[in-house]
This record gives structure tokens, sequence and C-alpha cells, in this order.
């Protein structure tokens, strides 16, 4: 029978028409399937068919990204490629990109419990953080800010123990480098001035904020060689006038014109310094004349 | 929406910029990969992260493209198919369920053509469940091909498989999508079965259950079927 003839024939064939479709058959099978369609309404239905669902799928899988996306990876990207090149400062506008990944959390991703590539982004974190704990301090930040007298209270233990307990269990960094750090002064109202404390050989690994109680403080974080072994030590920047450390455990130390208290916690070196209205209180597993030494460079300043 | 308001973050560097600009096509074939816009955004996302990681790996001139959607391919199969692409029910014995030439022309010039450009959208909307069904090596490999248009050898890079693995799974994966359409056209009375024209090619395993059942019993008509699509939509 013709058809089944025909039949046949097309059988062959129709293995061939989405290479045929695709381009992707060598020159003389092209030539070959194409005279072959051109003369079979079945293979040449079938050509047509494979056609129109290529271009209907096409129009279904093809979309444009969220705004909110892309914006969020150009940021991920950035925090890339200013952690593994140079740290000079570059003009980006990553205020206004942490404000837009606020917003983007805010209406999107709040509760999504979808976590895992956060840890990344440095500044979205930080975005996140600021949502989480509300607005009530929103402020531009101040160098100079002076604590309202009634926040004043005795939570130096807390602090001390804030501070271990960050050093002991870290959170990965919301920010990785200097300049991404101090995007983060906005919400904690310190300067935070990483590089003095890298003056000594120390490497900053990041930064994140912390809250403490009804006020936050910032958590930077160096790796520093002790010999041959990398130490990791934690400083916590917080707001002296609104909270006190307990000194009672502490032993005052000088190094050279800074006066700093040193003592232990939970079998970690504690050190605490003031420098212009700032506090910086260290944890490490150094002994305490690197831990003092380390906290001191905050007179570098 | 893909406006770019002017206070949205720049990529400071030319190859986040390049990447970026194939962040769309990224967006849409990760959408039907995990079958959940959420989902979709943290899988590119995540790729574009391990791209700019990895990005010393990336040979400046080759296809930037391939490359970024290898990651994502990766990426995808890390995430939520540890055991890889390859272990599929479908490449089990019973791998090549249709039979080449199972449907007659006038068949798939009325599939193609459903005779009033008013049922595209439910043409569309169909092809979209039909890709949702597919098991992920071939919704891969026909989206690549026919939505991304890579080349076999790309696709083949992309999904680290041979050529002759991308062409079996585009053939079956192809397949597979007429026949659900096939099915819904038939259950939806848009098209008649192929026992009426007969022309020479046997429906290779017959319609399904249920599309028989719409045929033989009552074919839905199409101002019905428009109505009710609209009340739908």
């Amino acid at each position: 029978m013709s058809t089944a003839l025909l039949q046949q024939t097309c059988r062959d064939y129709v293995r061939l028409l989405g290479s045929f479709l695709d381009g992707e058959l060598d020159p003389p099978g092209m030539l070959e399937v194409e005279s072959h369609v051109s003369r079979c309404n079945g293979c040449s239905e079938h050509v047509e068919l494979l056609r129109a669902t290529r271009a209907s799928m096409q129009r279904t899988v093809r979309r444009n990204a969220p705004d909110a996306l892309r914006n969020r990876i150009a940021v991920a990207m950035n925090a890339e490629v200013a952690r593994t090149q140079s740290r000079e400062a570059r003009e980006t506008q990553l205020d206004e990109q942490a404000s837009q990944e606020r917003q983007d959390r805010d209406e999107k991703r709040a509760g999504s419990g979808l976590l895992g590539w956060r840890t990344m982004v440095p500044l979205a974190s930080a975005a996140a953080l600021a949502l989480f704990w509300g607005a009530a301090t929103r402020g531009p930040a101040n160098a100079n800010h002076v604590g309202s007298p009634e926040q004043t209270a005795g939570i130096g233990d807390d602090l001390l123990a804030e501070l271990v307990a960050e050093h002991s269990q870290p959170l990965p960094p919301e920010a990785t480098d200097a300049k991404s750090v101090r995007g983060l002064e906005k919400y904690v109202g310190l300067p935070l001035h990483t590089g003095s404390f890298e003056k000594g050989g120390a490497r900053l690994v990041g930064g994140r904020v912390i809250p403490m109680r009804q006020m936050r403080a910032a958590m930077l974080q160096y790796v520093v060689m002790n010999g041959d072994e990398p130490r990791r030590v934690s400083v916590i920047v917080y707001d002296p006038s609104k909270i006190q450390v307990n000194a009672s455990d502490l032993s005052p130390r000088a190094v050279g014109t800074a006066r700093v208290q040193v003592g232990q916690s939970k079998g970690y070196s504690v050190a605490v310094t003031q420098r212009g209205g700032v506090g910086y209180a260290l944890a490490t597993d150094m002994d305490a004349d690197r831990s003092a030494q380390f906290v001191a460079r905050a007179y570098d300043e | 929406m893909s406006s770019f308001a002017p206070e949205n973050a720049k990529p400071i560097d030319g190859f986040s910029e390049e990447a970026l600009t194939h962040l769309d096509a990224m967006f849409g074939v990760a959408c039907k990969l995990t079958r959940n816009p959420t989902e979709a955004e943290d899988l590119v996302q995540d790729a574009f992260v391990k791209a700019m990681r990895a990005k010393d790996q990336f040979h400046p001139g080759t296809n930037l493209k391939a490359w970024l959607f290898r990651i994502l391919t990766n990426t995808f199969i890390n995430k939520y198919r540890r055991g890889g692409l390859e272990r599929s029910v479908f490449d089990g014995p019973d791998a090549d369920p249709l039979a080449d030439g199972w449907v007659s022309a006038n068949t798939m010039r009325q599939l193609r053509d459903p005779e009033q450009v008013a049922l595209l959208p439910m043409v569309e909307q169909e092809i979209q469940r039909a890709l949702d069904q597919l098991p992920p090596e071939f919704k891969l490999a026909v989206i690549l091909c026919d939505v991304e248009e890579f080349s076999y050898e790309e696709i083949s890079q992309i999904m680290n498989c041979p050529i002759g693995t991308v062409m079996s799974r585009l053939h079956r994966g192809r397949k597979l999508l007429q026949r659900t359409l096939y099915n819904h056209a038939l259950a939806m009375g848009i098209i008649k079965g192929e026992e009426k024209f007969g022309e020479g090619v046997a429906l290779a395993h017959g319609a399904t259950g249920a599309s028989v059942a719409a045929r033989d019993g009552k074919p839905a008509d199409l101002a019905a079927y428009r109505a009710k699509k609209r009340g739908a939509a």
C-alpha cells in the first residue's frame, strides 16, 4: 500500500524533523529532509506544528525578571566584586541599594523563610535586620551621638556575655569589606572605622549589626595571625553612654596613651576601651597583652 | 517591568554587567524548572553569585550565556535533584511511549491552528501545563533549544551530556508535549479523533480514557468552551 510505504518513509523522516527545524542536520541531510517535507503533507504539517509549538513556548517561558531581583543580584555581585577586588572606595550607591533592598524585602520577602543565600548579601541582610527591629531609631548616623540618660543602665554584664556568645558562635557577617561595614553605621548610630584595627596585621572578615536591648551595636570580626596560627578577634562597637561595662572583673592597663581594661570571660580574653565617645569591647583567645594591644588600636583612629 | 529607575543598583564591573543581560532568560527558565517564582529567584541569584565567584574560569570570547546556563543547571541539580538529571522513570524500558507519526496531518494542522486566534491563550496555557509535566531533563532540553535557541553542542555542554542524548531528550520531550496538547485538544472538542480522518496513520496508543469519554460522550462546542475560558480568565 502506498500509505504503508509513505508511513514507513515518514517515520524515518519524522525523527529528523526536529533537528531539521533546529538547523542541526548536516547540509546534505538538510537538503534531503527539506525535499521530503516539501512533497509530504504530513511531514510538512509536523514541521509547522513544531514551529507553532516553539513559538507558543517562547511566549510562555520568556519573561522579564522582577526589578527587585535584578537589583538584588546587582548588589550581590557588587559585594562579590568588593570582596574579591581591591577595597578602595568606589563610587557606588550602596545606601540607595540598601534602601531599595529594604523595600523589596518589605514587599516581597518578609517571612518567606528562605534564608540560604542571604548571608551573601551584606546590605540586603542589614536591611532585613533593620526591618526586623523596626524603625525605632532609624535616624542618620552621628558620631557624636549621645544616648538619652534613661537608657543608661548597668547592663555591662550583658555586653560581655553577648560579646563572648557572639565570638564563640559567630553568625556570618552581613558586610564583608570596609565600605559596606561603614554602610552599617546608620543602623547602629556609631562610626565604624575598621581600618585602625587592621594596622597590626589583622584582616577584616566582616561586620554585622547586633541587637542590644533597646539599642544596637556592631560586631566586627577580624582574623589576626598569632605566630603561624590564625586567631579570630571579635570587636563589639557600642555606645558607652547607653551600655556600661561592669568593670569590677576587669583590670586596667595602659597601652601607650590608651586606657584599656582586660579580663577573662568564659575562657576568652576580653578587652575594653573607649575612644571619642565610642566603646570597643573585644573577645579573642589570644593572651591579655595582645588583646589589650589590639583594642588599643582604636586610639589610632 | 524592565524599566530601570535611576536609583536602581548598577553593576560595577563589566562581567556583572554582561552577565545581567541574561537575567531575564535565566529567570524564565528557572521559573520553569522550579515552578515557583520565589524559588526561581533564589536559584537565579545563587547561580549569579556562583558565576561571580567562578568568573576566572570563564574564558572571555566564549559563550557567556551558555556558561551561565550551565551554572544555573548545576545549581538546580545540586539544590533540587541531588541524583542529577539522569535518573528518571522515562529513561526506563518505557522510555519511548510515543511512536512517531501517531497523528495525522489534518489533526496536526488543527492542533497548530485551532481555527480561531481566540484560542491562542488556551493553547499557551496548555503548553505551560504540558511543559510543567515534562520530566526536568526533557523540559530543560526543549526550553534551551526552542526558547533560548542554543545549539545542540551548547546544550550538551550546559546539560553535561553527549549530543546524542540531547537529541533524544529533545525528540521525546517534544513528542510528550504534542501528546499532551493533542489529548487536551481532543478532550476540549477542538479536534476530532483520529479515526474520523484515518489518513493511514494510526494512533499508536489511542487517546486517554478521559479524552475518549469526552469525545464519544459530549463533545464540547467551541462557543461553550470560549465562554468557559472567559469565565475562568
